[in-house]
């Protein structure tokens, strides 16, 4: 290093600045958006080609006809759509379990902890123990029928009326933890003043978190909300596959979108269907999180919030 | 003449010439690829499976590498035991690279002929001479085009089913060999609260099963079947309609236990080893296991029970499990050489007493079996009938077979019904598999 450039480097405040305007951000963002392009933007466009050939030849919109038009298709995403229902619940159930262990209940580290437990469990464990636990004559049917509830002992898995909602409340009672985890995180970092002040100024239990503790989680639930939905839409082929044993049964019965993108990939050895399942199931997860930002953007709410 | 037509000219030359020496079958390309047993080193990888449903397997592959690496100093061989969910896919992507094992483990039927449609197998029957191959067992459901292609190694008898003797007995009952008996069987045993046949449907495989036995009992032919899945037939048709009637008589007898869709099949056939069932339907290979549980005297086998009167109606369905040799393998005499050296008589001698399973070859010493319910079983399969689900698409099985099986048996639909979603499966297949299809109707010739 010669002596003006090791003065240089002893008043870096003084070089030179290359002005870019409204260009910088995305110069310092070039580098990782390169890599994210690379990884994603091959898979998408590979994903995009093969979703419009057949057998190397050239098909157009064939293969989207074949996914649209086949009834199993229809069927696996009207259960990603019934699943959904369980978002809402999430939200609402974790909500009260956040807010009850906010209000130091009694033994509240134990409840979090036992909350949060069941998310931490790998898939294929909870697959497993409440395959047996759900059988017609498993642990569960075996306790009602011996309280008198025999009725109510049904086939949860093995039923079709039944196995798509004995599959959500799966869903449920594992996504559970995390919400609650997340909410409560938010919550202790609330300033105490308000909801001080709030009780002060008379609101009880039910006023208080209605007016003061929800309008201040909008950002973590809206956060939640995405997550949740996109679990629901793309994210529950573990379960599925898992809980069935890879089948999506009873007949159709859990078939979900990604198990049918499996299937019909890997099992069936039809690719090309399979990438236009996945092209218009990937369409549909980006509208989620464009309605995300839209619904971000226009109540104001953000995470940060 | 342009530089294009001229390689076109030389690729049909060479096409001619490559065609020529695979059809000469037994003749001098066979002789060549024989006589050039190569003498400098060679690395073999075979990729298998078998571990998980004949017992010990593993240990006689081990010894046969041994004692084979013994006779060919310059060959070595590495065998990799595959998981069931990964047999398949690990073997297209190897296919998808051209890059993987030389000889690779194939289960019979559709499962061979399908690589060879993609060109991702040799025949087998180019390197192994027709002579020995006339003595591996269920051969003609690896046989495509004239060729054999991959080669059978051990039999899997598809499916017995076993009685229990005591049970029955208490019950008043003889082993129902007819339909009617069976039907009869049923109420008899559930009025004394016996569950007259153990299985569980949960995970699928067993709806497969049931379509073979019962479903191949009023075929005339395989062709039908293959022309079914073409679409010069149909699944509406009064012949395949005929076995889901067949369930659905089942179910109104409750001839299975109440709990069959929430148990896996192994969970299911419990019941009967545990003795509260008096039938269920086992793979042959695990005969030795059940009948090691409860006892040989207990144990009765037999196949399913007779409806109607098709050729292959009161047999036992037989398959073999088979080894196949790989496209891109670059010593295939050298596979093929090993694979008859898994036949050889001290080969299939130990393979017996280890696994207890049935070498695929007429030439096993049967005297060797003795349980008697294997002997009865060896017998059954040495006259076999085909395993009916090894000639159809995967889809149609697993989402017909399987999931309609589930759907009749929960009650959630009738015997119609079942038919009209199989039918309406295989038209989708024929629209989004038009090359399998068109490859099944070129299959079914083989049969005709």
């Amino acid at each position: 290093m010669n002596v003006s450039g090791a003065v240089a480097a002893d008043r870096p405040h003084q070089r030179r600045r290359v002005r870019l305007g409204r260009l910088e951000p995305l110069v310092w963002i070039a580098p990782a958006a390169c890599v994210v392009l690379f990884v994603f933007g091959y898979s998408m466009v590979e994903l995009v080609r093969t979703a419009l050939v057949y057998q190397g030849r050239w098909a157009g919109l064939a293969n989207f006809r074949l996914t649209l038009s086949d009834s199993e298709f229809r069927t696996a995403v009207e259960h990603n759509a019934r699943l959904l229902i369980a978002v809402p619940l999430l939200v609402a159930s974790a909500l009260v379990l956040a807010i009850l262990l906010f209000e130091a209940l009694r033994g509240w580290r134990f409840h979090r902890a036992a909350i949060f437990l069941p998310y931490v469990l790998p898939i294929p464990v909870i697959g497993v123990i409440f395959g047996q636990l759900l059988e017609l004559n498993g642990l569960l049917n075996s306790a009602l029928r011996s309280l008198g509830l025999g009725f109510l002992a049904v086939d949860w898995l093995g039923q079709p009326r039944w196995a798509l909602w004995t599959m959500t409340g799966v869903i449920i009672w594992k996504e559970l933890g995390f919400g609650v985890v997340l909410l409560l995180a938010r919550l202790l970092s609330l300033p105490m003043e308000t909801f001080e002040a709030a009780r002060i100024d008379g609101a009880r239990f039910f006023r208080l978190h209605r007016y003061v503790t929800v309008p201040q989680l909008g950002g973590v639930i809206a956060f939640y909300v995405v997550v949740e939905a996109i679990t629901m839409v793309s994210w529950v082929f573990n379960y599925v596959y898992v809980m069935t044993n890879g089948q999506g049964g009873p007949g159709d019965a859990t078939v979900v979108s990604e198990l049918y993108i499996y299937q019909t990939a890997f099992q069936y050895q039809a690719p090309e269907v399979a990438a236009s399942a996945a092209a218009l199931l990937f369409g549909a997860t980006l509208l989620l999180i464009i309605l995300f930002f839209r619904v971000q953007r226009r109540t104001g709410v953000g995470i940060d919030d | 003449m342009s530089r294009k037509r001229l390689a076109a000219a030389l690729a049909v030359a060479l096409a001619c010439g490559a065609a020529a020496l695979a059809g000469s079958g037994t003749g001098r390309g066979q002789a060549a690829a024989r006589a050039a047993f190569p003498t400098g080193p060679v690395h073999l990888t075979m990729w298998w499976w078998g571990e998980q449903e004949a017992a010990g397997a593993k240990g006689w592959l081990a010894d046969t590498v041994r004692l084979y690496e013994q006779k060919h100093p310059n060959v070595t061989i590495k065998t990799v035991l595959q998981t069931t969910d990964g047999l398949i896919p690990s073997f297209k992507a190897a296919a998808a690279a051209k890059k993987g094992p030389d000889l690779q483990y194939f289960w019979g039927g559709i499962w061979s002929v399908g690589d060879a449609w993609a060109g991702n197998t040799k025949p087998v029957s180019d390197y192994i001479p027709r002579s020995e191959l006339r003595h591996y067992l269920n051969i003609r459901e690896d046989t495509w085009n004239g060729k054999v292609w991959t080669a059978p190694w051990y039999v899997q008898p598809s499916f017995p089913v076993l009685y229990r003797k005591d049970v029955l007995a208490k019950a008043g009952i003889a082993p129902p060999r007819t339909w009617s008996q069976l039907l009869s069987a049923c109420d008899k045993l559930n009025a004394k609260g016996i569950i007259p046949m153990a299985g569980g449907i949960k995970d699928g495989w067993f709806g497969g099963w049931l379509f073979s036995l019962i479903g191949a009992q009023n075929l005339r032919s395989l062709s039908d079947l293959l022309a079914a899945v073409s679409g010069e037939k149909k699944f509406t048709d009064p012949e395949f309609v005929a076995w889901w009637q067949r369930l659905h008589q089942m179910r109104d007898h409750k001839c299975w236990n109440n709990d069959i869709n929430s148990l896996q099949l192994y969970q299911g056939q419990q019941k009967w080893a545990a003795g509260k069932a008096a039938m269920t339907i086992t793979a042959g290979s695990d005969v030795k296991k059940f009948v090691g549980q409860v006892g040989v005297a207990k144990v009765g086998l037999m196949p399913m029970p007779k409806w109607a009167n098709g050729p292959y109606a009161g047999k036992l369905g037989s398959t073999s499990q088979t080894v196949g040799i790989t496209a891109w393998t670059k010593y295939p005499q050298v596979d093929a050489d090993f694979i008859m050296f898994m036949h050889s008589p001290k080969r299939m001698k130990a393979w017996y007493k280890i696994t207890g399973a049935f070498p695929a070859d007429d030439r096993f010493d049967k005297s060797q079996i003795t349980l008697p319910q294997q002997r009865l079983m060896f017998s059954l399969v040495t006259h076999g009938a085909p395993y009916l689900e090894n000639f159809i698409p995967t889809e149609l099985d697993s989402k017909a077979n399987f999931g309609q099986s589930q759907l009749l048996l929960g009650g959630s639909a009738n015997a119609e019904q079942a038919a009209a979603t199989t039918e309406r499966i295989a038209q989708r297949i024929r629209l989004t598999q038009r090359q399998t299809v068109a490859n099944f109707k070129s299959w079914a010739a083989s049969f005709h």
